[in-house]
């Protein structure tokens, strides 16, 4: 092992007007970490103060233009608006996943579950089962427990795509989440329904 | 007046020489070979990047033709350390989940010494890691070292969720053109049978419709 006060000299240069680091290093990790750095000091450049604020207390203005965003594109959704909602929803998640990388990431995650929901709902009323099945997929991602109905989203989306099978899977899987909740045991019923009809039909596309 | 015998008091002082030399000389060879053996042994870790990064950029060569080394503005170096820092958590992280591993796996007599010093000595030099990170922020910005190691938490964590996030968004374009293919497929099929009905009388098409209506 390498003695701890030794490093490897990297053939690393500053450009002298715009400050980024460069290489001239073929080393692929060597140049995705240099393009994480100079992104970093970029969004570093960007804050008053020189190092990053400790993540609590959180900065509440884009919490607030968050919020405002969903609120919008809700009120959109209910009007029957629904591409307009989705836009909304869409700059809201830019919004969300555009904030600085050292605020808290369980903030970040609280948001994006719920708005990627929501636009998960909105692609669905359009009947875009794909996008809504990928949105409801994030949205879990992002929050595990505590949102059913991101589960029943993709689910449904899944069924309508008549992808019986995974959407087995992923409903048993929601409700290992979520213990039992009504709307994923009913949708769990149906699949099963539907399923055992494909078998007696012996149909290849199973809707 | 008493005589000193310098024979009967030279004796034992040179039996405590003898031993104390002894043992000096053993201790300090027994503790240079483990040093050695411990030196040969095969990191844990392999190269810290952004480390290297970050001191290459505090120790930066001149530029042919030129005397004096580049200036690095402070804000570049402070960028460099707290991603230092995050690859630090990442390590941290990755060392407390393989700890209980280790020390079972070791009692089992299923890995070898060489595991468990190898394993031991990645999680000294990561306290020493840990402990001049703080030192170097505290010398770039005043009362940083409380908190940097909080910051390049949330970004280690922020990183990788975003990651998974784009991972799962980047199937959509693959599965929307499947589903525009099985759409087609699945509409001519009923159109198929639509016509196929039409020969057999109005029974088949209403088996037909009702099929659809499946959905």
């Amino acid at each position: 092992m390498e003695d701890p006060e030794s490093f490897t000299l990297l053939p690393v240069s500053i450009d002298p007007t715009s400050k980024a680091i460069t290489s001239t290093s073929h080393s692929r990790a060597l140049q995705a970490e240099l393009t994480a750095l100079n992104e970093l000091h970029k969004s570093l450049k960007n804050i008053e103060s020189a190092v990053p604020p400790p993540p609590i207390p959180v900065n509440q203005k884009r919490s607030a233009q968050i919020n405002k965003l969903r609120e919008s594109g809700n009120d959109a959704f209910r009007k029957g608006k629904h591409p307009e909602a989705i836009k909304f929803y869409t700059l809201g998640l830019q919004m969300a996943l555009t904030r600085p990388l050292w605020e808290p990431s369980g903030l970040v995650r609280d948001e994006v579950s719920g708005l990627y929901a929501n636009r998960a709902q909105a692609h669905m009323a359009m009947s875009n089962w794909v996008e809504g099945a990928v949105d409801a997929e994030a949205s879990v991602e992002a929050k595990k427990a505590g949102n059913s109905k991101a589960w029943w989203r993709r689910g449904r989306c899944l069924v309508e795509m008549g992808r019986i099978q995974e959407a087995k899977g992923w409903i048993g899987r929601g409700l290992e989440m979520e213990g039992t909740e009504a709307d994923l045991v009913g949708l769990l019923k149906e699949i099963e329904a539907k399923e055992k009809k494909c078998k007696v039909f012996e149909k290849e596309i199973c809707i | 007046m008493f005589s000193v015998d310098w024979w009967s008091l030279g004796l034992p002082l040179a039996y405590i020489t003898v031993l104390l030399g002894s043992l000096i000389t053993f201790s300090s060879l027994y503790r240079k070979r483990k040093a050695n053996a411990s030196a040969t042994l095969a990191p844990w870790f392999p190269q810290h990047l952004s480390k290297d990064i970050y001191l290459s950029l505090l120790h930066l060569e001149p530029e042919p033709g030129q005397e004096k080394p580049p200036v690095v503005p402070d804000s570049i170096i402070r960028a460099a350390l707290l991603r230092r820092a995050v690859e630090d958590i990442r390590r941290i992280i990755q060392i407390r989940s393989a700890k209980p591993a280790c020390t079972a796996l070791l009692q089992r007599g299923s890995v070898g010494d060489d595991l468990n010093e190898r394993f031991l000595r990645a999680e000294k030099d990561m306290e020493d890691e840990l402990r001049d990170v703080v030192q170097e922020a505290n010398a770039l910005s005043e009362g940083w070292g409380n908190v940097i190691f909080q910051s390049a938490n949330e970004i280690a964590a922020n990183t990788a969720f975003r990651k998974s996030l784009n991972e799962i968004q980047a199937k959509a374009p693959a599965e929307k053109e499947w589903w525009e293919k099985r759409r087609a497929f699945i509409q001519t099929e009923f159109m198929k049978e639509l016509e196929e009905g039409s020969t057999y009388g109005d029974g088949a098409v209403a088996e037909g419709v009702k099929k659809k209506s499946k959905k």
